[in-house]
């Protein structure tokens, strides 16, 4: 990826996705930005769960701390976007370093409760927020301001969602194939080990989490001005399942795995809900089961044999 | 002072329901070491299996017996456990395949179930009927719903059965021997296999029975097992992953704390939600052997 042809893969398929949001009416442009907003989620997921080996349940909830944290910074307390902005990082970056320091010492799966039960606390707070986080309801009625005097809005914005993913990406691949994606992947595959090589686990793993959730609230933030609404529910269990799948389902560990299982779970229940109804929940159920039982690489290592080579 | 005997007895029934599943988690942790998350698809399965049974809200035409209802969760959710684990868990323990292999397995299966569940009897909540009807009952001063009162008597017999179980008999022996020791169990002669399976199954109807003894006071609701299988895990480790009593204790300890936290602490209701996460945070970081220690092999 370092070659002037895999840049201009790069700037290609940036324009491609670009051109694609100029194309679609209101409904496909809706249905279009979320499914970016999924996969930028599912590629910092897909990290943190597939290469470096943490089952936490907390990832929704930092996209949750992202789009509230900056929705109430720029609207309810009027700071400048930017500084709004920054400030909602840096809110999410710290609060992911706290819950990671005692967490990641958990093993397996006493990880996925600990971050369950605070992503629930998350979701009490913002819920009994009362006037500042708008309660159950959440907020609205709010619009992306002008960033340093240019306003985005309509088909740009999802130009914004496309840079989004490839910024998500682009980050995740350069940390994947550094010194720090590699002790990830040997602190999964064997803690002992690794620590043994002289690899830092507590350290790799905090950092893991940290740099992956602030990932997650960065598309968060991103969220936000999809549909200029944030509410409680959307940061709930219900999807932290649905994003686990989507990277079971693609192929854990692989990026092309986590996009492409993000876009084809995210899109199936347009397909089959006119069939199945709300059947097609049980459809991803059994779908996850069959993955893990006969095809642990998923959709990617599928991809993979059929084109005749390995996907990384 | 009326109030605060009748918070007891509310408590400790909510307590036992927590219990119960934090037992099906045991049951099926000890030998296995795999997290069943789906328990609270299973308690939520037995519930519906009730109402099915007792009512003709779910099919028309059948209302049958209470024991006729109590024997179909039993042998619906033992089955349902056993096939759960030929199909899912059996060929994803081994060597060579992490342990969460399983446990993301059953994340699937408790979707699965819990979408057929809305398949088979809708999204609204389904009433079950009492076995001993609405009557309030009273035992000095401690008064409560007759079912209250049942989902106390039977889950500590249970609780009472299970210990009998664990420390008097052959079959309870091998169980712990697996726990403490799969691969010199294993060496001893005893049959892994047979006793995963059986764990599995054990775990579901336990699971099934917490969901038909809940269903009265919160009706059948396809919503109901994933806030269950959390409050259970909570009991779970509060009481200590180990030992069967500290399940009992955990769930105790869990709704003591919602309960009279909710009525007595000056903080705003909604908030206290928030009271079983704080407990599975602080206890996990601060105490994660809980609070019964478990026992060393000997």
């Amino acid at each position: 990826m370092r070659g002037a042809g895999s840049v201009l893969t790069w700037l290609a398929a940036i324009v491609v996705a670009s051109t694609l949001a100029f194309m679609l009416g209101g409904y496909a442009t809706d249905v279009y930005r979320k499914m970016l907003i999924w996969v930028a989620l599912a590629l910092s997921y897909n990290f943190l769960f597939g290469i470096a080996g943490q089952i936490a349940f907390s990832h929704f909830a930092f996209a949750g701390v992202g789009a509230y944290g900056v929705v109430i910074l720029a609207h309810k307390i009027g700071l400048p976007f930017v500084m709004a902005f920054a400030l909602a990082m840096t809110l999410c970056a710290v609060l992911a370093f706290i819950v990671a320091l005692p967490s990641t010492r958990l093993e397996g799966f006493y990880l996925a409760l600990a971050t369950l039960a605070f992503s629930q606390l998350v979701l009490v707070v913002i819920s009994e927020g009362g006037e500042l986080t708008g309660g159950t309801g959440g907020i609205a009625n709010y619009r992306l301001p002008s960033v340093f005097g240019h306003a985005i809005r309509g088909p740009w914005y999802t130009v914004v969602l496309v840079l989004l993913v490839a910024l998500t990406l682009w980050v995740l691949r350069r940390l994947d194939v550094s010194t720090f994606g590699r002790a990830c992947r040997a602190v999964r595959d064997n803690p002992d080990a690794a620590a043994a090589m002289g690899v830092g686990v507590a350290r790799t793993k905090v950092l893991a989490y940290t740099l992956t959730s602030t990932l997650a609230g960065l598309a968060g933030i991103a969220y936000a001005y999809v549909d200029n609404v944030v509410n409680p529910p959307v940061f709930g269990l219900e999807n932290i399942f649905l994003l686990l799948f989507m990277i079971i389902v693609g192929g854990s560990g692989s990026h092309i795995g986590a996009i492409v299982g993000a876009v084809f779970l995210y899109l199936a229940p347009f397909v089959l809900e006119p069939i199945v109804g709300h059947g097609f929940l049980v459809v991803f159920g059994v779908l996850v089961v069959l993955t893990i039982l006969f095809q642990p690489s998923g959709l990617a290592g599928l991809l993979g044999r059929l084109s005749g080579r390995r996907t990384a | 002072m009326a109030d605060l005997f009748e918070l007891a007895v509310s408590a400790t029934a909510s307590g036992c329901i927590y219990a119960l599943v934090a037992l099906a988690y045991l049951l099926i942790l000890r030998p296995t070491s795999v997290i069943n998350f789906a328990v609270g698809e299973w308690a939520a399965t037995g519930a519906f299996i009730g109402v099915a049974v007792l009512t003709p809200l779910a099919w028309p035409r059948l209302e049958g017996p209470y024991w006729l209802a109590l024997l179909a969760v039993l042998v619906i959710l033992g089955a349902l456990g056993w096939l759960v684990e030929v199909l899912t868990v059996r060929p994803l323990i081994r060597p060579g395949i992490s342990i969460t292999s399983p446990i993301l397995c059953l994340l699937g299966m408790l979707v699965i179930f819990r979408e057929s569940l809305t398949i088979l009897f809708g999204a609204d909540p389904l009433p079950s009927p009492p076995p001993f009807g609405f009557k309030r009952v009273a035992f000095g001063p401690f008064a409560g719903a007759s079912q209250q009162f049942l989902i106390i008597g039977v889950t500590l017999s249970l609780f009472a059965v299970v210990w009998l179980f664990f420390e008097r008999t052959v079959w309870g022996r091998a169980f712990e021997a697996v726990a403490l020791n799969r691969r010199a169990a294993a060496l001893m002669g005893i049959n892994l296999r047979r006793v995963t399976a059986f764990a599995f199954a054990a775990g579901a109807m336990v699971a099934g029975l917490a969901g038909l003894l809940m269903s009265p006071l919160t009706s059948a609701h396809y919503m109901m097992g994933l806030p269950l299988a959390i409050q259970g895990f909570t009991a779970l480790v509060i009481g200590g992953v180990g030992r069967v009593e500290g399940a009992l204790l955990g769930g105790l300890v869990l709704a003591v704390v919602e309960q009279f936290g909710a009525r007595y602490l000056p903080i705003p209701s909604g908030l206290t939600l928030g009271f079983p996460f704080v407990l599975l945070i602080a206890f996990l970081f601060l105490r994660p052997s809980g609070l019964i220690a478990p026992r060393e092999a000997r």
